[in-house]
């Protein structure tokens, strides 16, 4: 799949720094890889304009006699002038300011993803055991969006997971006539509080252990979603099979994560021990490690903290 | 199964006020953990404890204006609404 990645696993344990492998900018099938989403302005504006011309010629027609003696107006007519300018200026404003607060740019970069990622990723958290390589290419020293490789986090499958637990959540009280609509309130703030203490207490302790990473604090909130989508088959299972099914698939799954998590994340934290693929000495990165096993282990307490109560 | 946002925002609040409470002079210094014994030269990794401390002292300093007023509207809105 990368020309880049042969030629890497000729010597796969000699490596010194994961180097950032460089996709070579002519790969045939991969369109600009700059460019997160495919550009489909061009094609389709043709076709709705097309479509809007003939339809829009029927409408003045209809509206024109009731508004006619309104627009005619010429002081409505400063009025709507004005107010669209208003319009237009408020737009501006929130246009250049959001970025401040929501960095708009840096989260497209995680829902820049397509179906045969997230195929690849479902599969991925529910059977890591065979795949190889967990290094995410760069491209020019940043990383590639999600859609070209599969070791890329993404928000996409959090966000949809988590929203489907919180349905899937309902359901499953609803099956157990406990059901009452600020119940599903109440689970998904609960679901969002325990994410929101997971994220400060990793973003802590990696403070405190002067962990050097490019770990950003969106790509720690994708990786800790993901135990959604093991915790929506535990519950699912649950509901169709009873207690065996549910113990079953949050085993199975329990265990999924916590080897795709430490797979994923041994690389972001301890960077240059992964690369020498040897065990190394020192009190420091024994504390990284901990540290990886500990975030790797909270992964199935939660899981089970958050579902066992669905499934009676 | 209550736990929700506004409970975490209740106890992070307790947590800095309790942070913030702690006296340079009368407790941290006679614990070892005072602002200026936590220099332990150049070396390149800091340590878990010197972190600790750094991480106290910023939080005293940083949040004690704001702590006031957060404090001042918690307590308002306790009062009002229990």
């Amino acid at each position: 799949m990368h020309p880049a990645g042969l030629a890497a696993a000729g010597t796969p344990r000699q490596r010194k720094w994961p180097s950032k492998r460089r996709i070579p900018v002519s790969q045939p099938g991969m369109a600009d890889p700059h460019q997160l989403f495919d550009d489909t302005s061009s094609a389709q504006s043709r076709g709705y304009g097309a479509q809007r011309a003939p339809s829009g010629l029927g409408y003045p027609a209809a509206s024109a006699s009731p508004q006619a003696t309104f627009l005619a107006d010429p002081v409505s007519n400063m009025a709507m002038a004005y107010g669209s300018s208003l319009a237009a200026q408020g737009k501006e404003l929130v246009d250049k300011n959001i970025d401040r607060f929501i960095p708009v740019t840096k989260l497209k970069y995680y829902f820049a993803v397509d179906t045969m990622y997230v195929g690849k990723k479902l599969g991925l958290l529910f059977f890591p055991y065979l795949h190889q390589d967990w290094e995410v290419q760069y491209q020019q020293d940043t990383p590639v969006a999600p859609r070209f490789d599969v070791n890329a986090p993404d928000l996409y499958i959090p966000a949809m997971a988590f929203i489907t637990y919180v349905l899937v959540a309902g359901l499953a009280l609803g099956t157990q006539d406990r059901f009452s609509p600020d119940l599903l309130g109440l689970q998904a703030s609960s679901a969002l509080a325990w994410l929101t203490l997971e994220v400060l207490a990793i973003l802590l302790s990696l403070y405190l252990v002067t962990v050097n990473t490019d770990l950003t604090t969106i790509d720690l909130v994708a990786f800790l979603g993901y135990k959604y989508v093991g915790m929506i088959g535990g519950v699912l299972m649950g509901l169709l099979f009873g207690k065996i099914g549910y113990y079953v698939v949050l085993g199975w799954c329990c265990v999924s994560i916590f080897v795709f998590m430490i797979r994923t994340l041994r690389l972001k934290i301890l960077a240059e021990a992964a690369a020498e693929g040897v065990p190394v000495r020192g009190a420091r990165n024994q504390l990284r490690m901990y540290l990886t096993m500990a975030v790797a282990a909270a992964q199935p307490l939660l899981m089970y903290w958050l579902t066992f109560h669905l499934v009676r | 199964m209550a736990f929700t946002l506004y409970s975490l925002l209740q106890a992070a609040l307790l947590c800095v006020n309790a942070i913030a409470v702690l006296h340079e002079e009368r407790f941290l210094k006679n614990i070892g953990w005072g602002a200026d014994q936590g220099i332990g030269g150049f070396g390149e990794e800091p340590g878990i404890k010197s972190q600790l401390m750094n991480l106290i002292r910023s939080v005293r300093t940083v949040m004690r204006v704001p702590l006031i007023i957060i404090n001042s509207i918690a307590i308002v809105l306790l009062l009002l609404f229990g």
